[in-house]
């Protein structure tokens, strides 16, 4: 053995090495948790969350029931219904159902839109005590806000 | 029975010497209690240390910053079902935690907290201590086998092998500092009051005495020590990765507690001779160099001073809690903690009390280092292989010890001789 690495070994350098490593990373300056319900994360614009559909300027549907959205999701859980209005005779959807619990966040969906009416927002504490109110319909969907931040 | 109180309170030594057994009862009792708190004390702080070496908080919701942790951990424990597996020996394993905290407990009747402040004043103390926790390594066999798991089991055989390989490195580094409390009398004492009372005689700490060799025996005995308590990086005992929980594997609730508390008492114990072997136990820093009636009220306020500024950490930690309304009992616990550390601190800046608590705080806060140490390195060494760790206590400490015993038996004559010579007065 030669002689450098034998002291290295005798004065246990790599160990206080080591220690001195720990030893500066004390600093609760360092910490990187998040203290979740009070402190919240910063959620990027295209963050792909809850389901919501966008309403045009007047509130009407920007929807064109053009069942797109049904077509491209790989777990086949909206279910849409559409009628073609006798007026102006355009197709209207009439039913949208929209199953979060196989949800897998994909946005496939939201890409095949063609008019950026569905789109998968930025809310993310979707959690709930029953699958019931997993299964969301036009109403919510139209309607739905960002939850109530939990801060108590 | 105030006189006899008075009388106990002038008298300067141990209750043991002063042939009180009402005294030492208390003394017991206060000490119980006291290294109980202790205990869990550092487990609040091994979490929160160990949490922020590894860039994490650690416990942060039970109380202001998780003070109230390791309460709401010892309720969780005391509540919890005590399960006794089918195939166990009984008695054994209801032996076993017992033995742990008897024999982790027993040490503590010789350790000197100051002058004044241990229980006895026993003439073999260091042995006592030693023999008193090598015990320990039956209590772990017992819970071992007794368990009748193969985890346990392996763990008992692993922590007998290595207790009993590690005691020999650390007999031996014990020897030489004993050997160096001849060095000014002439003749050597192993009562732990008198090896402190060598050092302050000989005016230094035993960890600089020849300068490298009492560092080297010191050395021997921290990685010894270490050893011996089971903690990181000699953990294999209990290796969780390997062994589940190795020798306690089949404790649970309470009695899995009582393991816990026997672990760490006995880490406050080992820490507390290597600092009255090497670090001058009691002692004030500086005690010869620094004499005097000035230096001894300066040094007497540091307990009353450290208190004030964990008081002051309190408040500004009070201060920098965010203002909302979920953490307003938070704030309000820590401003309270702040204000009861305060007036402990100003309570021990009264002189009456100040004289008599200085020793013990020395002795404390040197203990304290210890279990930062034991922390530290809980948090920045991987376990070792059991063929390293037979390694480096046969082949790398003992062989060390050993020559530091021979060198320091070797210097402590030519210096004796020397001394002799010269006519030194001793």
């Amino acid at each position: 053995m030669s002689i450098a690495p034998l002291l290295r070994k005798i004065f246990l350098v790599d160990l206080m090495k080591g220690l001195s490593i720990t030893f500066s990373h004390q600093g609760p300056k360092d910490c990187q948790t998040e203290q979740y319900p009070q402190e919240r994360p910063t959620i990027a614009d295209r963050y792909r969350g809850q389901p919501l559909m966008k309403l045009g300027e007047n509130g009407e549907s920007l929807c064109i029931g053009c069942n797109l959205c049904a077509l491209a999701c790989p777990e086949n859980l909206i279910t849409m219904k559409s009628d073609r209005d006798p007026v102006t005779k355009k197709k209207v959807m009439t039913t949208y159902v929209y199953d979060v619990s196989r949800c897998m966040f994909c946005g496939l969906c939201e890409e095949a839109c063609p008019t950026q009416s569905l789109k998968l927002g930025t809310g993310y504490e979707m959690a709930l005590y029953t699958r019931d109110g997993m299964v969301l319909d036009r109403e919510v969907l139209e309607h739905r806000k960002d939850p109530e931040p939990y801060d108590k | 029975m105030i006189s006899h109180f008075l009388k106990f309170l002038s008298f300067n030594g141990t209750p043991g010497e002063y042939g009180s057994t009402l005294w030492a009862t208390i003394y017991i009792l206060v000490i119980f209690g006291v290294a109980s708190v202790a205990v869990m004390l550092m487990t609040y702080l091994e979490r929160k240390i160990l949490a922020h070496m590894q860039i994490r908080l650690g416990p942060m919701r039970v109380g202001p910053h998780g003070l109230l942790q390791p309460i709401a951990d010892a309720l969780k424990l005391l509540i919890k079902e005590d399960i006794v597996p089918d195939g166990a020996d009984k008695f054994l394993f209801w032996m076993a935690p017992v033995a742990v905290m008897m024999t982790a407990f027993t040490g503590y009747l010789v350790i000197p907290f100051g002058k004044q402040h241990a229980v006895t004043n026993m003439n073999i103390g260091v042995l006592f201590m030693l023999g008193i926790s090598s015990l320990g390594v039956l209590a772990v066999v017992m819970a071992g086998w007794s368990s009748n798991s193969k985890y346990a089991l392996m763990g008992g055989l692993r922590s007998a092998a290595q207790m009993v390989s590690y005691e020999v490195a650390m007999g031996l580094a014990v020897v030489s500092a004993l050997m160096m409390t001849s060095l000014a009398t002439g003749t050597g004492t192993m009562s732990m009051i008198g090896i402190v009372e060598s050092q302050q005689q000989q005016g230094s700490w035993f960890i600089f005495k020849f300068f490298p060799v009492g560092l080297i025996a010191f050395v021997v005995f921290a990685i010894a020590m270490v050893a011996e308590t089971n903690r990181a990086p000699f953990d294999l005992p209990e290796a969780e990765s390997e062994l589940t929980a190795g020798f306690h594997t089949e404790y649970s609730g309470f009695r899995w507690s009582l393991f816990f508390l026997g672990e760490y008492v006995a880490m406050i114990g080992v820490s507390s001779i290597a600092v009255t072997l090497w670090l001058g136990g009691w002692l004030r820093p500086f005690p010869n160099a620094l004499s005097g009636a000035t230096w001894d009220t300066a040094f007497s306020t540091a307990p009353g001073i450290l208190f004030f500024v964990l008081a002051a950490m309190c408040f500004i930690g009070f201060a920098r809690m965010p203002k909302k309304p979920s953490f307003k009992v938070q704030s309000i616990g820590l401003g309270v903690f702040g204000v009861v550390l305060g007036m402990i601190g100003a309570v021990l800046l009264v002189p009456m009390v100040r004289v008599r608590v200085a020793d013990i705080f020395w002795f404390s806060a040197k203990v304290g280092v210890f279990m930062y140490l034991y922390i530290w390195y809980r948090g920045t060494f991987p376990r070792y292989r059991f063929d390293q760790l037979m390694k480096v206590g046969w082949k790398v400490l003992l062989p060390i010890s050993l020559a530091v015993l021979v060198l320091v038996a070797v210097i402590g004559v030519r210096h004796e001789l020397l001394a002799g010579l010269m006519g030194v007065a001793r």
